[in-house]
């Protein structure tokens, strides 16, 4: 009993001071040579292969091209976004990323607090305008709209349909019902089959790629020709669904020709929201000076090359798509798409 | 096991399928509809069944075993982190990568039985707390590892998940695969179809070989097995560590057969309605199978549900909602848990740590 | 002349360091085995220690986090113990605290509307608490109640009614109850109202008078547990249900109490959580309350004291895992791994005692008695 008691005693005592002995330095941020940007993500990993991932992918292209020094903080606990923002902002942070619109609150009080950090939100529609923070937004219903839209062209079975996390995500519910938009606006009569995962937890419905896998399957297995997978890995599960079927697909976020390989050979397009050159662009501008004051920035949307599909899509459908894109861009059409799922 | 519980069973299935006929009937052709609500619930029934056996071997020995979801879950990491690592790194082909993956997720799945078996048998530690502590071990190194092995430090995303050999292929029985409607039951990858055949192979070894009887005592009355000169410790040794084996193909299941990526977390509770499928199938291999085709049922009736949201009529509106219809596994185990539909007889001495 | 006085300071001492050298031990082992994993991954685990280390108590902010974290576990800490105490396993710690944060924070916004009037925080703020604790309450009592009666048991069921509590807070907090606001897209309440609001202890702080109540809780367990009736009769029960019945004890109706009083615990975590904390109650993702709870419990003994320890442990280290990732960029499932690994040498501790010699001498926790009746 007594050697027990000195051993701790001497492993406590041994074990403090080395830890003193840090050897990791800490960047001076408040020095004007030296720029640092930290992203805190929702709660969620930084590999999750999709919205986490790509504005992480911004934040280290600003590394690369713009020397900054980069972090990153995941949220573990929603609890914990205040705390997490925070360890960035008093270390002197220059810009301060914020993915998700469950950071929406935490970060304009955070950039209220901080008033000389630049904090970019991404995904969270700024209602006010707090001058140090803006808001990356994307108009993803258009994006949705143009997938449905070429599904419907593309569809024979006059059956497509979209496999999707929950629409409790206002991203999410515009791709979806964006989708179904652009589908009924090319033909009226064809039967859209939008399901989206709400019957797991928010932790669950991005990451779920068998449930996505399996209703894709049973969608097709009733005569869907087209699905449009979106929602992280639950999404990707729906396109290796097509995949193992020889089904039509269309990915999410970002030209998934890349990131589900294994699909590439029913992969139509990919309806993107192009988060990292966004995610890029404000941190160069909060860098060169010029950071919006305020408000929202609008990022870019649109369908990916066709790749493999270059030749079996039709020369009017394309037309079609193009024409569609332009109208968008000039903003002379609507998709008539609530911004969020209504209450 | 008893006639009561077969046709309660029975009656479940036969009203999940025919609930979703007949809200889409309408729409898609009634064979098409029972085809695909075949498929999913066999798929979803795959590794509820193989979990279902694993309880069975440990607890019919006598050992509680809830760390079956632990168990599942390093067996799916590993297992698919072999089959990358042959692929990938050594180039070897896709169908040899996989199968080594599966061989290492039965082994990965050996060792947690193992663990499992050196805590509950030789330690006499608390089995559910062994059990737990196998969960939580697996969920924890399951993650570092995941992120540590495919996104290394340094450039946090240096490493790009390498591209997987893809899944494991269907293997359709000629004749019987082109049936109308019930064609799709033949139609299953190996995972699933060893599924079946662990069911087979496990009510025969259980209750027709002498082997199956030692088991069964020692899970009843250990101490009069030891009178009789069986080996106890090294019987619960042999079958929990059977069971872990079983438990690690279940586990190959969801990296290998169904989707060729590791998600944390990916099994998502599954060792747990496993664990209640064996005892609403109280104990039998079969009767577990039964429970996990209900529970892959219910599972297809909430996605066809949502796939034909248009066609419910709006007085049964309410089961739109994902959320109800999901609630059906978890209710039906409660109700059976209650020995209302019939007895649920535990081998006697189930769960009791076994002293000299 | 010094000898007598030493020993008797030592005879005071020595119950206490023993009862503690195991899980003590348990910790810095798994801490040192955390430590070659960190650098066999290429880490510096000086660094992330340091990291960890400065999170949890660095500072006066840090030390009010950690609290903060603390509190939930050391009432689910509490309501698995209790349970242990009277030989049941209550893994359902997690769906009771869910419900008990929907009730308390539905009490917390829809009682005014209801009542029409403005409640005073005297009567408001135990209201919103009291429902947490009694839809914990409510749903301990279901799986007690089904083993009293039925045999039916406990393992199984509570984790059932997890997931039927994950289902129902899904469906209350994406439909009826969600924050009307045509802002909120997320799947949480409204605030509750200021009278059923806790106050921080210091202001900037987050430390909230759910701290004190959680330490002077753990007291009252302790008290019951150890003092009362009630108490004697649940340890009877769990200790020995035969003999308890042969004195007379009523199992059954102890059975259903013990795990009713499991559910309260439970059921106040989450009402602490929503009127000390976040002032609402938003779908949050399972970060697995119910089975650190059981880690914590097993941790601490099973004795309120220890279950405070160790729930200030755990909360340390889940504070300072984000400071630790700060510094040094690793991954923060290496908590996970360490806590994992605390759990299997406290469970396993005979691997413990063969480390460091220490002698056999302790009660074994023994709960398992089988599926049925």
């Amino acid at each position: 009993m007594r050697k027990f008691v000195i051993l701790s005693l001497v492993l406590a005592f041994v074990l403090m001071p080395l830890a003193a002995c840090k050897t990791s330095k800490e960047p001076d941020c408040k020095k004007a040579d030296v720029f640092c940007v930290g992203l805190v993500t929702d709660v969620g990993k930084i590999d999750d292969k999709s919205f986490n991932q790509s504005t992480w992918e911004g934040v280290q292209q600003a590394q690369k091209e713009l020397g900054a020094i980069v972090k990153y903080i995941e949220t573990t606990d929603a609890k914990d976004y205040d705390k997490n923002i925070a360890q960035f902002a008093d270390a002197n942070y220059d810009v301060i990323v914020t993915v998700g619109f469950a950071l929406g609150e935490a970060t304009i009080a955070a950039g209220k607090k901080y008033p000389n950090v630049k904090f970019i939100g991404v995904d969270q529609f700024q209602a006010e305008v707090v001058p140090n923070v803006v808001g990356l937004i994307f108009p993803e219903d258009q994006s949705g709209f143009l997938a449905g839209a070429l599904a419907a062209m593309m569809s024979k079975s006059g059956k497509i349909g979209a496999v999707l996390g929950t629409d409790a995500v206002p991203p999410v519910w515009r791709f979806g019902e964006g989708y179904r938009a652009g589908a009924q606006y090319i033909n009226p009569n064809i039967e859209v089959n939008v399901v989206y995962h709400n019957d797991v937890g928010f932790d669950k419905t991005f990451t779920d790629p068998e449930w996505g896998k399996t209703t894709a399957i049973s969608m097709i297995d009733k005569g869907v020709d087209v699905v449009f997978g979106a929602g992280g890995k639950t999404g990707n599960g729906a396109l290796l669904g097509c995949a193992e079927k020889g089904v039509m697909a269309i990915g999410v976020d970002t030209d998934q020709y890349y990131t589900v390989p294994e699909a590439q050979s029913v992969l139509l397009t990919s309806a993107m929201k192009l988060l990292t050159p966004g995610t890029f662009a404000l941190i160069k501008m909060a860098k060169e000076g010029k950071f919006p004051a305020g408000g929202n920035y609008v990022g870019e949307a649109g369908l990916a090359p066709y790749h493999n599909f270059e030749d079996k899509v039709p020369a009017d459908a394309k037309a079609k798509i193009e024409e569609l894109t332009a109208a968008f861009k000039s903003g002379t059409m609507q998709t008539g798409v609530s911004p969020a799922k209504p209450q | 096991m008893d006639l009561r519980r077969f046709g309660f069973i029975l009656l479940i299935i036969v009203i999940l399928i025919g609930v979703v006929v007949l809200v889409g009937g309408k729409t898609v052709p009634a064979g098409t509809i029972i085809a695909s609500m075949l498929a999913t619930t066999i798929s979803v029934a795959t590794p509820l069944t193989l979990g279902a056996i694993s309880g069975i071997f440990c607890e019919r020995a006598g050992v509680v075993n809830i760390g079956i979801e632990g168990m599942m879950l390093a067996a799916a990491f590993f297992g698919w982190f072999a089959a990358i690592l042959c692929n990938s790194i050594w180039k070897m082909p896709a169908m040899p990568s996989l199968l080594i993956g599966v061989v290492i997720a039965i082994l990965t799945g050996g060792l947690m039985g193992l663990l499992h078996a050196v805590l509950s048998v030789t330690y006499k530690v608390d089995q559910i707390i062994g059990g737990t502590v196998i969960n939580i071990l697996a969920v924890g190194i399951t993650g570092f590892l995941n992120r540590q092995l495919f996104f290394e430090k340094g450039s946090i995303f240096g490493g790009q998940v390498p591209h997987a050999p893809g899944v494991l292929p269907r293997l359709p029985i000629p004749i019987l695969a082109d049936l109308p409607v019930v064609g799709v039951i033949f139609r299953q990858q190996p995972i699933a179809i060893l599924a079946v055949v662990a069911v087979a192979v496990t009510h025969f070894v259980l209750f027709f070989t002498r082997w199956g009887l030692r088991t069964r005592a020692v899970g009843e009355h250990p101490r009069a097995a030891d009178t009789v000169g069986i080996n106890v410790i090294r019987v619960r040794y042999a079958n929990v560590i059977i069971g872990g084996m079983v438990a690690g193909l279940a586990g190959a299941y969801f990296t290998l057969e169904s989707v060729p990526s590791f998600e944390p977390l990916m099994t998502n509770g599954r060792g747990f309605i496993s664990l209640a499928a064996m005892i609403f199938g109280n104990w039998s291999p079969v009767g577990a199978w039964m429970a996990a085709l209900v529970f892959g049922a219910a599972q297809a009736l909430q996605i066809n549900l949502q796939f034909f949201r248009q066609q419910i009529p709006p007085a049964w509106a309410f089961l739109q909602q994902a959320y109800v219809v999901g609630l059906i596994p978890y209710i039906l185990t409660m109700i059976i848990l209650t020995g209302i539909i019939g007895r649920t007889t535990p081998p006697a001495a189930d769960g009791v740590a076994y002293e000299k | 002349m010094i000898e007598p006085v030493q020993s008797t300071v030592w005879q005071k001492l020595e119950p206490i360091l023993s009862a503690a050298a195991v899980p003590l031990l348990a910790v810095l082992t798994a801490m040192l085995v955390g430590a070659i994993i960190i650098f066999i991954a290429g880490g510096n685990p000086l660094d992330a220690y340091w990291g960890l280390l400065e999170g949890a108590f660095g500072s006066a902010r840090a030390i009010s986090e950690t609290t903060v974290w603390a509190t939930p576990y050391i009432f689910a800490g509490l309501a698995v113990s209790v349970a242990f105490k009277g030989g049941l396993f209550n893994i359902g710690a997690e769906g009771q605290l869910a419900l008990g944060a929907v009730a308390s924070a539905w009490v917390g916004y829809a009682l005014p509307d209801l009542l029409g009037l403005n409640l005073p925080a005297w009567i408001h703020l135990p209201l919103a608490v009291g429902a947490g604790m009694l839809a914990g309450a409510i749903w301990g009592a279901i799986p007690g109640w089904l083993k009293a009666k039925t045999g039916a048991h406990e393992v199984i069921n509570t984790i059932m009614l997890n997931y039927i509590a994950l289902n129902l807070t899904s469906f209350l907090l994406n439909g009826p109850m969600q924050d009307p606001n045509p802002l909120n897209v997320i799947a949480r309440t409204p605030l509750i109202a200021e009278g059923a609001r806790m106050p921080p202890i210091f202001p900037g702080y987050r430390l909230h008078w759910g701290f004190v109540l959680a330490l002077l809780v753990a007291l009252l367990i302790w008290w019951v547990l150890n003092k009362t009736t009630l108490g004697f009769e649940i340890r009877t029960v769990g200790a020995n249900p035969n003999a308890a019945r042969y004195a007379g004890v009523n199992v059954a109706r102890t059975i259903v109490i013990s795990m009713t009083l499991s559910g309260i615990l439970a059921g106040l975590a989450g009402a602490i959580e929503v009127t000390g904390l976040n002032y609402r109650h938003e779908l949050g993702f399972s970060i697995g309350y119910g089975f650190d709870a059981i880690a914590i419990a097993l941790l601490g003994k099973t004795n309120p004291l220890g279950v405070v320890i160790a729930a200030l442990l755990f909360g340390a280290m889940r504070n300072g895992a984000t400071r630790m990732q700060f510094l040094t960029q690793i991954p923060t499932d290496i908590i996970s791994v360490i806590q994992a690994l605390i759990l299997l040498f406290v469970a396993a501790d005979a691997i413990i005692r063969w480390l460091y010699r220490i002698k056999v001498g302790e009660e074994k926790l023994v709960l398992t008695r089988g599926w049925g009746g």
